[in-house]
């Protein structure tokens, strides 16, 4: 008994010193950052037209080891055609040609690359033409492209937009699951101490009170992450969206309830009324963070709208940290809890001496 | 007594209670009318589309709030102690609920009227507005059903208006974001049909309050 | 839009995470967070020691000694 009391807080640690390590120390893999007009023309080998010269930019590739092995692919649906490669410049830097027809099936396109080391990359409408006649029957002969991944260590998925802070991820999530966890333990607390007969004690009530101090606490980090993470990704520090106001009640919510319970005195009518507000705000929360943000249109990921990143396509490298994150901060919540709950219990024994 | 007449009796006995004591409800209609002249002298009646919702609302809701947060006659603790032994908790809090929803429903009728006499319909025209008024009757519905409860709480915790706000407030804010919401779907010539699936969630937010209050009543009610 | 972001991100590509760095953040969080460890590790000893020291003053045989 006493070992495994031992056992999980150390293994809840020992769990975070092993996320925060890979958080920050795996490298990010390669990905295509942009295709930048430089409005010059280029000379292509086998071919007796100037080009339109473009620059690929990618962020951590690595295109100066066999740059020879480099291609580049326009897709517009089925419609795929390979552009020329000019001139690598270094392992992120590289100057294509724009070698097209005149009459195209459409304006934007995707750009793929293929790159021994790096494997198939993907830039989502990387390439957007003024001034082409568009034909949308136009078509080019189908080219196969063999899609295959990199060839490189460990490493977390390169997301348009996200970059770097995908490491956010490992912190910012996990805050909102310890978040549910606590109310959850708050609110069957409330529950047994409804359900008891009058005259019972406030241990659940003491329960509940500390959970949501410490859910409190995660509740805060979430938001503070997670305004950090917009700012970045969106640019702002708060946008207006179903799942972040939602967030941002449900902290108002249990700060009601944290102050209900300093303006009550009787210690029975107190433990009573703050179950009360407290089923009341859980199912708030559900309300809020499960089933409004389902109903409405949102930024956030999981919710539809945002094209970059979604939380269905945790890749392998990412549910590896994710996953022992999760368990790790929902045992240190659960830690904290119960020493939160022993102070209580404490002070409240030191109280009743003091009154003898 | 059966349960009807029971609730039949203390929607009276309320009601009784607000009309005898007239300066209570005038204070309240003074209150709107005078947010709403506030606005009008802001913005005349040019206010533009997203101005005129958020004033609506804003107006709409703390009228709301502050027609609720008044005592309540029978938060009296020998009332209370009578009232124990007399009827159900439920029967009570029905009542209380039936009588909010009524006292909010003129409330938010009476300033909504004024808002539209002053700050002009330009925004609104025939069914729009109609359909605009359908989502401040089901708004104040959802906040009557909820501060019923609320306003009980607060009174048995012994704090005053700051408590029912301090609760109240965040509680209500899910309501206000699908409120405004509609409204501004509706001002932007969204068709009704397309936005009325607001008008549900909110009744599915008010019958989700109530049914909370019908079950936890009991406990605060109680000694 | 796309040119903010990529002046954002190279030079925290080469700076950050090329040159090591990241493992000394990586490092002084794991510290943190063992350090964090320890802390409660003390304080839950304290906590109960405290506990028992005060229940022995208290007539009333162990209330709310569970959880």
């Amino acid at each position: 008994m006493h070992m495994i009391q031992r056992s999980w807080k150390i293994g809840g640690i020992a769990l975070l010193a092993y996320v925060f390590w890979t958080t920050f120390t795996v490298p990010l893999g390669p990905g295509l950052l942009e295709l930048r007009n430089l409005e010059r023309a280029a000379v292509v080998d086998g071919l007796d037209r100037k080009v339109a010269a473009y620059e690929l930019i990618g962020l951590g590739t690595h295109w100066a080891t066999r740059p020879e092995d480099l291609s580049v692919v326009l897709r517009k649906k089925e419609n795929l055609t390979s552009l020329p490669v000019v001139e690598v410049i270094d392992d992120t830097h590289a100057v294509i040609g724009l070698a097209i027809p005149d009459t195209l099936p459409s304006r934007s396109w995707d750009v793929l690359i293929n790159h021994p080391v790096d494997g198939t990359l993907f830039l989502q409408n990387g390439l957007f033409l003024n001034g082409v006649s568009v034909d949308e029957t136009a078509t080019w002969p189908a080219l196969t492209l063999t899609e295959f991944p990199a060839d490189l260590p460990h490493h977390f998925p390169f997301q348009p937009r996200i970059f770097e802070t995908i490491r956010n991820l490992m912190l910012h999530v996990p805050m909102w699951f310890t978040m549910f966890l606590l109310m959850g333990i708050a609110f069957v607390a409330s529950i047994r101490q409804l359900s008891q007969t009058s005259g019972g004690s406030s241990l659940f009530d003491l329960r509940a009170e500390a959970s949501v101090q410490v859910g409190m606490v995660f509740g805060v980090l979430g938001l503070l992450t997670g305004s950090l993470w917009a700012r970045y990704t969106w640019g702002a520090w708060w946008v207006d969206d179903p799942q972040l106001n939602g967030a941002l009640v449900t902290v108002l919510v249990y700060a009601g309830y944290l102050i209900l319970r300093g303006s009550v005195e009787d210690e029975r009518l107190k433990a009573r009324l703050s179950a009360v507000y407290n089923l009341f705000a859980f199912v708030i929360l559900m309300i809020l963070l499960m089933v409004l943000p389902r109903f409405t249109e949102s930024l956030h990921p999981g919710k539809g709208g945002n094209p970059g990143f979604n939380s269905y396509d945790l890749d392998s490298s990412l549910r590896a940290v994710f996953y022992p994150a999760v368990l790790g901060w929902m045992l240190l919540g659960t830690w904290m809890y119960r020493i939160r709950l022993q102070a209580t219990q404490l002070n409240q024994k030191l109280h009743r001496l003091n009154d003898q | 007594m059966s349960v009807l007449s029971n609730i039949r009796f203390l929607l009276h006995h309320a009601i009784r209670v607000e009309l005898r004591n007239r300066h209570g409800i005038a204070g309240l209609l003074v209150f709107a009318v005078a947010a709403v002249y506030t606005c009008y002298q802001v913005t005349g009646t040019h206010a533009e589309q997203e101005s005129w919702n958020a004033l609506a609302w804003v107006v709409l809701l703390f009228a709301g709030f502050n027609a609720v947060s008044k005592p309540w006659a029978d938060d009296d603790e020998g009332v209370r102690a009578f009232l124990v032994h007399t009827v159900r908790p439920q029967e009570w809090l029905i009542a209380r609920t039936l009588y909010y929803m009524l006292l909010l429903g003129t409330v938010s009728t009476v300033t909504f009227a004024t808002f539209l006499l002053f700050l002009g319909m330009d925004h609104l025209s025939g069914w729009t507005a109609v359909h605009y008024y359908a989502g401040v009757l089901l708004t104040s519905t959802a906040l009557a059903s909820l501060l019923a409860m609320i306003q009980a709480l607060a009174s048995r915790a012994g704090g005053g208006f700051s408590l029912i706000a301090v609760l109240g407030l965040p509680l209500i804010l899910p309501v206000i974001l699908v409120s405004t919401r509609y409204g501004g779907d509706l001002m932007r010539g969204i068709a009704f049909a397309d936005t009325a699936h607001h008008l549900l969630f909110l009744a599915t937010l008010t019958a989700g309050f109530s049914a909370l209050g019908y079950i936890l009543f009991p406990y605060l009610w109680r000694d | 839009m796309m040119l903010n972001t990529l002046f954002q991100a190279n030079p925290i590509e080469g700076f950050f995470f090329g040159s090591g760095k990241s493992m000394v953040v990586g490092g002084v969080a794991v510290i943190i967070i063992v350090g964090l460890g320890l802390w409660m590790w003390r304080m839950e000893k304290r906590i109960q020691q405290l506990d028992e020291s005060a229940s022995q003053h208290t007539d009333s045989p162990n209330e709310s000694a569970e959880a």
